[in-house]
């Protein structure tokens, strides 16, 4: 008994203040020590921004432009969208695991309103501030389930055409969310050449993400990645079909679709940056695993690629 | 020696521990349903083991049953590998629902080992307060003991352990651990002979 309490009291103790600097142009909305995170919604009044963050600055999960809440804020939101060039066909039925501001659900449900959209999302007030200050709303199309990401996954019953993997905070990263075991089980929830986009964050190129490149290139056949040019941030592009999606042929579709659907974002540019995954995988980096996961240091340490 | 076993048992409860939520995780996520349980199971199991191991303290007590004490969840831990997964998938397609999904999962991983490792430090008391006559110091030396090496096993394994190997080969070491030290305290020889011990004779004394 004493042992778990001495144990509490410490990680209480060693828990980080909040309440950190703002900028003086920035007023805080909101904040919350919600049961899974610090989450603070910060209004920047010269930017006219709006972001939902943990702690730092650095920790942005999401956010908006006050005077156009339905634009895409961050880049990698954006970049996340070239996958749909990856797609011969309309997306149906779509899953988002994360949801951070609910922009990104919110942007395609505008371009693709037939779409039957799912959000699996842990934290119940993550839910809360998405509706309450990012003018995300759920509706018969678009549903939101509070629950562990891995876990609708494996008890879905739907497949889907596109499932978005965007649950990883920068600060903390949930190991059963980087598993081969976990990308296997996504792979059986994906309709014939259907496509899963993930973002991952890399400041620099860390173990992390080599071993995210070698675990995918383990799940799945066939592998792109997407560079962030003004962040971190690397989409991740996997597919299982028969063929692999040829550059020419990604951006064909994305000129095609950025037209169609209307996007105001520029996907052709976005598809010019489509890097095969040979440029980055390194044969040493370790496959992750439910036995063997080690996230937390592995974003830490330097690559040992050459 | 038997201070060693005290300590060793403290570390690996925690170890245990911190590797329980790798366990839970691929099948239950890591919400607070799932640390709830994992934390209040080990908590059970080892207030099972206090009480029980204080009961068994007064029959006889000898170091060789305290090796079969420190051997019995040294065995589950190296078969661990073997339940541990068919276990947790079989709970999981049951799907009692999010609370009680992991609940039951730790109780069936976790709480037999935790009731045995939980056993051995009254029953060490026991054994060392008969040799030694100094009841609280031995007492508090061994609450002592026991914390410092679940201190140690929490650290060793959150900060080491998990970046360098596998959750199952780690609980394997552990069982091999367990049986290693039981191997030497079973040729100890340690009792306590009811007739002679020390709270015997302060009774004794202050009749």
């Amino acid at each position: 008994m004493l042992k778990i309490y001495c144990l509490l009291v410490v990680s209480l103790l060693l828990f980080p203040q909040q309440g950190l600097a703002l900028e003086p142009s920035e007023k805080m909305l909101f904040e919350k020590n919600s049961l899974y995170q610090y989450i603070q919604v910060i209004e920047d009044t010269a930017k006219k921004e709006r972001y939902v963050r943990n702690h730092k600055r650095e920790y942005t999960q999401g956010g908006i432009y006050v005077d156009a809440p339905d634009k895409l804020l961050f880049e990698f939101t954006q970049l996340i969208f070239v996958s749909l060039a990856f797609l011969d066909r309309e997306p149906k039925d779509v899953l988002f695991v994360g949801l951070g501001a609910g922009a990104m659900p919110k942007y395609f449900a505008a371009r693709y309103r037939d779409a039957a959209i799912d959000v699996a999302e842990i934290d119940p007030d993550m839910v809360t501030v998405a509706q309450k200050f990012f003018y995300f709303k759920e509706n018969e199309k678009m549903k939101v389930h509070v629950e562990d990401g891995r876990l609708f996954v494996k008890r879905a019953k739907k497949k889907y055409d596109w499932i978005i993997l965007d649950a990883y905070q920068n600060d903390y990263i949930p190991f059963h969310l980087t598993t081969l075991e976990f990308l296997n089980e996504v792979k059986s929830r994906l309709k014939d050449d259907g496509v899963v986009v993930a973002n991952i964050t890399s400041p620099y190129r860390n173990k992390f993400f080599d071993s995210m490149v070698m675990t995918y290139l383990k799940a799945f056949p066939h592998l792109v990645l997407f560079k962030g040019k003004k962040s971190a941030n690397f989409i991740f592009v996997a597919t299982s079909g028969s063929e692999a999606k040829a550059k020419d042929s990604v951006e064909a579709r994305a000129r095609k679709i950025q037209a169609a659907r209307k996007f105001d974002i520029d996907l052709t540019d976005f598809a010019s940056r489509y890097e095969p995954s040979e440029t980055y995988a390194w044969s040493g980096a370790k496959v992750l695993t439910d036995d063997f996961a080690p996230v937390h240091l592995y974003q830490y340490q330097k690559s040992g690629a050459p | 020696m038997i201070k060693f076993v005290v300590f060793m048992c403290g570390a690996i409860v925690m170890s245990f521990e911190i590797l329980g939520s790798r366990v839970l995780a691929p099948n239950f996520g890591s919400s607070v349903f799932v640390w709830g349980s994992l934390i209040s199971v080990f908590l059970a199991g080892l207030s099972m083991g206090y009480y029980l191991g204080g009961r068994l303290a007064d029959i006889n007590p000898s170091s060789r049953k305290l090796a079969l004490m420190v051997m019995a969840p040294g065995l589950l831990f190296l078969s661990f590998p073997l339940y541990g997964g068919p276990i947790s998938d079989w709970i999981f397609m049951k799907d009692l629902g999010v609370r009680f999904s992991p609940l039951v999962a730790s109780v069936a991983l976790f709480l037999l080992p935790s009731v045995f490792l939980g056993i051995v430090s009254p029953y060490t008391a026991k054994l060392m307060i008969c040799s030694l006559h100094t009841s609280g110091k031995t007492i508090g030396a061994l609450y002592a003991l026991s914390t410092f090496g679940s201190i140690i096993g929490t650290l060793v394994t959150s900060f080491y352990l998990i970046t360098v190997a596998g959750v199952n080969m780690l609980i394997m070491g552990q069982g091999i651990l367990l049986v290693a030290l039981s191997i030497p305290l079973y040729f100890m020889h340690l009792t306590c002979d009811v007739s002679q011990t020390g709270v015997d004779r302060l009774m004794d004394d202050t009749r």
